[in-house]
């Protein structure tokens, strides 16, 4: 086989033009107004709902229900794509994402049939409620309870950190309905406008300041046993499944974010000059660039094995997407981060655009399971051989 | 109503190219659906989500890569497509003979092709395949109903805007302000790969270039990266005004 014959490290060509058609879309409908909307801390669900036309509201969900049917490594290329335009709005499309995948995956047809069209045209935002106050990274502890009375049941508690609060209308909540563990946590569908529910104040953020993040807080929220999502007691397996997509999800999210820091930080070497020369000119700058270029190349490299992985659904598939997701993310950072550097004192000023990066993908680090917890995850899966 | 639609593949504007002995380097670029042509796409699906009975026909003539733009083109919602590959450069008359050709062994009613190509700048495409067609053509068309075989619409003209009627066949020249066109969708990038997408050959046309390009010198325009100095603010202004006028020619 020759060197132009092995495709297995390239994109097919429909995957090209899947990650075309996203920084397109990014390029014209978000890029323009990323920073204002950083600045005003709008929630852009205009240009979010006009994404549906191409397909974006459901990318990985089955299409008898308006879903575009693609892969996972298909879906890390559009979250690229996207936030290269500008990472915290492409990760609303993340999360929005990650909720109808996981009702199309545990939903009984009833449910999909219920959510999922409107979800995929995005007539409807999804919103995603596992963290409380007290349960972060111990996500098994937490403590939102939903008391089965009758045929329904009834939810009390507060969910923390909850993208798209308030503006998403379809939440799906993990809560208590047995024993202490994993084990006792199951996953209900709660509909805003439901009786009971309400929303925190718009949290203040370093970053993401295009979505809302928000409390979500149940008071005798009172759902039908029909929107029980997957069996009794499995809501913690279904919260973990999701995470394994959503973690590559965030990862791509990073990975844009920093491709577009190097192309700014590129740029501004190119054109600005110090000493007497352009900055291309220095040797210890054309160092720190060509390291976050390799960086960039091996977060994506690495990012696209393990979307593989899940498609694959590999055993090993969980484990992987802990590493993209922990390596992905702090690479994505310190790219952003380095670029920052390079532009000197304008990297720090709002107008050049990178400082909302750095401050957009520092969350990444965190959100979706710390990185502490995929080493957690990571560790975990070595020990136990 | 079967309608042709005419795209090229042409170096993607948002992205830099390379000079390589004087001609630009297509292999290295990025080449994208000329925006002129997806007025063209764009106005034969809104036919189509109008009218019933209509089939979308994309034709490129060019290199083996011209395939991306018609991908793109069935992406969109073309329903089939055409490629006419050429290993050699043609000039704008030799592909016009093509694109007559093919309208006539398709039987098509109407041909979209863009006003004027992003790359070369030529607008005789439109008006070459009209006058071998000996069909109507109206050029930079923005606005456009089709009623039967009737068509009315609006064109520039030097002067400036004229309203125009013509009977079917004919040949339309797009440009910006016609519509606004759509992306493609997802499921349509992977449905476009499994559509029909016919190769011919050039010889199957009896055509060949008549004008051989022989050369080229291209314009290479460095940035000035010229800073002004901000301490005598009026003075400043009236660099910067001086520099809009005479170097960039942004302003008269």
């Amino acid at each position: 086989m020759t060197a132009t014959e092995n495709t297995q490290f390239e994109l097919s060509a429909d995957q090209q033009s899947m990650r075309e058609l996203a920084v397109s879309f990014g390029r014209e409908q978000i890029e323009p107004y990323a920073l204002k909307w950083d600045e005003d801390k709008y929630f852009p669900v205009d240009v979010i709902k006009s994404a549906a036309a191409l397909g974006m509201g459901g990318i990985c969900v089955a299409d008898d229900v308006g879903g575009s049917n693609l892969s996972r490594l298909d879906a890390v290329l559009i979250y690229d794509g996207l936030a290269a335009a500008c990472p915290s709005t492409a990760a609303y499309f993340s999360v929005h994402n990650m909720v109808a995948w996981a009702i199309d995956r545990f939903g009984n047809e009833e449910q999909r049939k219920r959510f999922l069209p409107k979800l995929c045209s995005l007539e409807t935002l999804g919103a995603y409620c596992l963290s409380e106050p007290g349960s972060g990274s111990d996500a098994a502890a937490l403590s939102t309870r939903a008391a089965n009375e009758d045929d329904s049941y009834v939810l009390n508690g507060v969910k923390q950190f909850i993208s798209g609060a308030g503006a998403a209308d379809v939440y799906i909540v993990m809560a208590r309905t047995s024993e202490p563990g994993p084990k006792g946590i199951s996953a209900f569908l709660v509909e805003k406008g439901t009786q009971g529910l309400s929303f925190g104040p718009c949290e203040k953020k370093m970053g993401w300041h295009s979505q809302p993040t928000r409390q979500v807080i149940l008071e005798d929220v009172r759902v039908p046993a029909a929107n029980l999502l997957g069996p009794l007691g499995t809501g913690f397996k279904i919260a973990m499944s999701a995470l394994d997509g959503g973690r590559l999800n965030i990862a791509a999210c990073s990975l844009g974010g920093a491709r577009a820091a190097v192309a700014k930080a590129t740029a501004y070497m190119r054109e600005r000059k110090a000493f007497g020369k352009p900055l291309t000119d220095f040797q210890a700058l054309q160092f720190r660039l060509a390291d976050m270029a390799t960086e960039l190349e091996v977060a994506e490299t690495f990012l696209w094995k393990a979307a593989a992985a899940l498609d694959a659904k590999a055993p090993k598939a969980p484990v992987l997407c802990a590493m993209a997701k922990r390596f992905v993310t702090d690479a994505g950072f310190n790219i952003a981060n380095d670029a920052l550097q390079l532009l000197g004192g304008y990297g720090y000023l709002a107008d050049y655009g990178v400082e909302k990066i750095v401050r957009d993908l520092r969350v990444h680090q965190i959100l979706e399971g710390t990185n502490e917890i995929m080493r957690v995850i990571i560790a975990r899966s070595l020990i136990a051989q | 109503m079967k309608i042709l639609a005419v795209v090229r593949q042409v170096p993607d504007a948002e992205e830099n190219v390379r000079i390589i002995e004087g001609r630009v380097d297509l292999a290295s670029s990025k080449l994208v659906l000329d925006t002129m042509d997806e007025y063209g796409i764009e106005e034969a699906l809104r036919l189509r989500e109008r009218t019933s009975e209509v089939e979308i026909v994309a034709l490129a003539v060019g290199s083996a890569r011209s395939e991306e733009a018609l991908r793109t083109a069935l992406a969109l919602g073309s329903d089939r497509a055409i490629l006419v590959e050429s290993s050699e450069p043609l000039d704008v008359i030799a592909v016009s003979s093509i694109v007559a050709q093919v309208a006539q062994s398709e039987s098509v009613n109407l041909i979209f092709c863009g006003g004027q190509q992003a790359d070369w700048d030529s607008q005789a495409l439109g008006a070459a395949v009209a006058e071998r067609l000996k069909w109507p053509q109206a050029t930079w068309v923005t606005s456009l109903t089709v009623d039967g075989d009737r068509i009315s619409g609006k064109h520039d003209v030097d002067e400036g805007t004229e309203t125009f009627a013509l009977s079917l066949p004919a040949v339309i020249t797009t440009q910006q302000g016609l519509n606004e066109p759509r992306y493609p969708t997802l499921p349509n990038i992977m449905k476009a790969r499994k559509k029909e997408l016919t190769r011919k050959k050039l010889i199957e046309f009896g055509t060949s270039p008549r004008v051989t390009p022989v050369g080229s010198s291209i314009q290479i325009k460095e940035r000035l990266r010229k800073m002004l100095d901000g301490k005598d603010a009026p003075a400043a202004a009236g660099q910067l005004v001086d520099l809009l006028r005479s170097e960039a020619r942004v302003i008269a």
